[in-house]
């Protein structure tokens, strides 16, 4: 099962009424209109320096000069 | 996760949510990957994924999902990211990635290996 399909079945199986979903999708379209639209293919991603779960500095550079990186921006825990 | 590392590459992960108060230091030491904290969301913006929550969804979250975003990022802080994933090579390049507002909509782990390996090629 590929991480589309799970998730679908999980977005599906919380049966949220029609009325919440609409809000939903009002509130991503309202986000795409916005213009944020992340980086593209290409481009140089921006330097940056932030704390970890134990309060350490990473920056973004450091970890570029041991190997490629993979970004996660996620929304939070909840 | 586990295919991330051995291919060599590093994984971040990011949220606008400040550090975590509810883990203990064993439990921080325990997770295998680095969450970040953009206690700013200066990143957010820098990479073009901040956006702030419509007054509606923000209402949504309140009185029917019972999630109040400011326990999390902090006072007056109702802003997110566009859900997002980035491959980038050892100069910082993006040479994958993807980001959509539709938080059903992820890059899947079978590309984000694609691209890894494909960076091993070679430019």
């Amino acid at each position: 099962m590929t991480l589309k399909e799970k998730i679908t079945e999980f977005d599906v199986s919380r049966k949220r009424p029609p009325e919440v979903m609409a809000i939903v999708r009002r509130g991503i379209d309202y986000v795409r209109e916005s213009g944020a639209a992340g980086l593209s293919v290409g481009e140089r991603a921006p330097e940056f320096t932030l704390p970890n779960q134990r309060g350490e500095m990473v920056s973004l550079r450091d970890r570029l000069s041991r190997g490629p990186v993979v970004l996660n921006f996620y929304r939070g825990v909840w | 996760m586990h295919t991330i590392r051995s291919l060599g590459a590093d994984l971040l992960a990011i949220s606008p949510e400040l550090p975590d108060n509810t883990l203990t230091m064993a439990e921080k030491h325990a997770i295998p990957i680095d969450i970040l904290s953009d206690a700013t969301s200066e990143v957010l913006k820098k990479y073009r994924l901040w956006f702030a929550v419509p007054g509606e969804v923000k209402t949504l979250y309140l009185e029917k999902f019972g999630l109040n975003l400011e326990k999390y990022n902090g006072a007056g802080r109702w802003e997110l990211p566009v859900p997002a994933t980035y491959v980038l090579d050892q100069n910082g390049i993006v040479r994958a990635g993807q980001a959509d507002p539709d938080y059903t909509v992820r890059m899947e782990p079978t590309e984000i290996v694609a691209a890894i390996r494909n960076i091993a090629r070679g430019p």
